[in-house]
């Protein structure tokens, strides 16, 4: 029996939006390329070599996992952006490329000095092949299933892998280069966004990996004046959703969700559940995607009942509210049992349908 | 100026985070005769601790912890072959890499900044490291701690192994995980000695693992 994409979205689209009326709670797990590999037995070369290899591994892997969504994880603008101000500022030897995850830049090779940032060339996406490549799977997966596709977005993370550690030294020393070098990327994920409207159609949210927001890296001030206010400013520039990711252990969530319009928040900390019951009672109108199933904890060392329990918690105290979809945060890691992974799926069958029916703490 | 005030203004530097005001009040507290041993007891380690405290209230983050840090190495940089002639000072070796794999190194430059400040010999063997490279600069030095730093859930696995052929090889240095994607359910899975996911707290665990160890 073919794959009921069709459920899925119609599942996620609802909880997004409210409807007091689904089938059962959705499910997004986070698929890395490590993942896909693992799954379709292809190295991340071939992938990326191939988007049809890769979307027909992309959602053999989703399938696989009883997802409801589907998508591929390169194209995000993190390992993949750095990678295309590498190539268009001539330093694609500073890439590491990997059989089975993906390729990493050596973090801070690209703007080691100053008059590297002042310099820096913005890539045009439209002239990247791997880009080009990403887009083209995008397109495939779309086609193939129906799940509008986008690539996500991120401004931090694309500062940290360019400039690496010495953007933290540049926050108190020379913000001014900071700042310029924020503007570049920002200008830079315009160009990533509208090369995929003109691919894939206006997407219906933006998913953005926030990694500013984050205690351990920095104050919630700086954390808006670096990253905040370019996301203020793209949501009034494109006018579309936006949904953010930290999966950060000490992430300003409420904060956040206090300064910038999200429609959804996707992460696995704080640990406590009761953060995230009150922060669905603070919050009714964002949609929360994971709370606190954190997959270094139960997926990778628990048992497949651990696994069960957390995911019973997270739906009987967040589901009856409406605005919860179930996700272990960040992606499953290598090597993870088979039977943890697919636990989740399993529990969300057993604790997860019709969950506006579901009482508290049954 | 006296021996107090330059003390005083030395640590109020290191605090601020302040590189060439430190590196000139160190300077100038050696000129005036103030012993090593003080300097570091009373301005650079009382910074440290007031820098960490700050953190710990977030007052401080990261690019303030940095820039202390930074400042101590650059005073210690100074102060350390005082130290060593005057005392034979020996704070402990610590070695520290990104597994194989990983090649993020934010967290990692920012322990080894907090550690060196602190008087620690540290050797960074930098990203990317494979087990049997961890063995074999294990094996030439000896460090009283390992450190593997990593960001991504696919390093669990490599540190793993690392810490596997570290024990095979019969290393017995402390072995202690620092990243995000760490817990204390992995790191006992692992069979690491402790684990931390912000530099800070890494490097009391550290200090603490040697004062158990019969370290100083």
């Amino acid at each position: 029996m073919s794959y009921d994409w069709n459920a899925s979205i119609t599942r996620v689209l609802k909880t997004l939006s409210g409807v007091r009326k689904i089938d059962k709670v959705p499910y997004v797990p986070m698929v890395g390329e490590d993942t896909i590999a693992r799954i379709s037995g292809k190295t991340t070369k071939e992938l990326l070599n191939s988007p049809e290899l890769y979307a027909k591994s992309a959602i053999m892997s989703y399938e696989f996992l009883q997802s409801d969504i589907v998508g591929i994880p390169t194209a995000y603008t993190g390992p993949a952006e750095a990678l295309a101000f590498a190539e268009v500022n001539g330093k694609t030897e500073m890439i590491n490329w990997y059989d089975y995850k993906i390729f990493m830049i050596q973090q801070g090779a690209v703007c080691k000095t100053k008059s590297d940032v002042e310099n820096l060339k913005i890539p045009e996406h439209r002239k990247s092949d791997l880009w080009k490549k990403l887009f083209e799977s995008l397109k495939i997966v779309q086609e193939k299933t129906k799940f509008p596709q986008n690539c996500i977005l991120g401004l931090w993370c694309v500062v940290q892998e360019l400039r690496g550690i010495q953007a933290y030294r540049d926050m108190r020393r020379d913000s001014d280069l900071l700042m310029k070098l924020c503007e570049k990327i920002y200008d830079s994920l315009l160009d990533v966004y509208y090369y995929a409207v003109d691919l894939l159609g206006k997407p219906g949210f933006i998913t953005f990996a926030g990694y500013s927001f984050n205690r351990h890296m920095m104050s919630f001030k700086d954390a808006m004046k670096y990253e905040g206010d370019f996301i203020k400013r793209m949501q009034k520039e494109i006018k579309i959703p936006f949904i953010l990711h930290n999966c950060g252990t000490a992430p300003y969530f409420e904060e956040v969700c206090k300064e910038i319009n999200f429609i959804g928040i996707n992460g696995s900390h704080p640990l406590d559940i009761n953060y995230w019951i009150e922060f669905q009672k603070k919050f009714p109108k964002v949609t929360i995607f994971g709370a606190n199933i954190d997959v270094s904890r139960e997926i990778l060392n628990g048992t497949p009942q651990d696994v069960e329990e957390k995911v019973k918690e997270n739906i009987l105290n967040l589901a009856p509210s409406g605005r919860y979809i179930c996700s272990p945060v960040c992606s499953i890691p290598w090597g993870v049992s088979l039977p943890n992974v697919m636990a989740v799926p399993k529990a969300i069958e057993k604790y997860g349908k019709d969950p506006f029916k579901l009482r508290k703490n049954q | 100026m006296d021996k107090n005030e330059i003390i005083n203004k030395l640590k109020a530097s290191i605090i601020e985070g302040l590189i060439e005001e430190s590196v000139e009040n160190v300077k100038f507290a050696i000129d005036i005769g103030v012993e090593a041993k003080t300097i570091l007891n009373e301005a650079v380690v009382k910074g440290a601790e007031e820098v960490g405290k700050k953190y710990e209230n977030e007052e401080y983050f990261l690019a303030d912890m940095l820039l202390a840090g930074d400042a101590i190495n650059e005073c210690m940089n100074i102060l350390r072959p005082n130290l060593k002639l005057r005392n034979g000072a020996k704070f402990g070796t610590i070695m520290i890499g990104t597994p194989e794999g990983d090649i993020h190194e934010i967290g990692k430059s920012l322990i080894v900044s907090l550690l060196q400040g602190q008087g620690f010999d540290v050797i960074d063997l930098g990203v990317d490291i494979p087990p049997a490279r961890f063995v074999e600069e294990a094996k030439k030095v000896y460090p009283d701690v390992i450190g593997l730093s990593g960001l991504l859930t696919v390093t669990i696995s490599k540190m793993r192994e690392t810490v596997v052929e570290l024990k095979k090889a019969g290393i017995i240095s402390k072995i202690i995980l620092g990243g995000g994607i760490l817990s204390e359910e992995t790191c006992k899975s692992i069979g690491a000695d402790a684990w931390t996911k912000d530099g800070w707290e890494g490097v009391r665990i550290i200090k603490e693992m040697l004062r158990k160890d019969g370290g100083n």
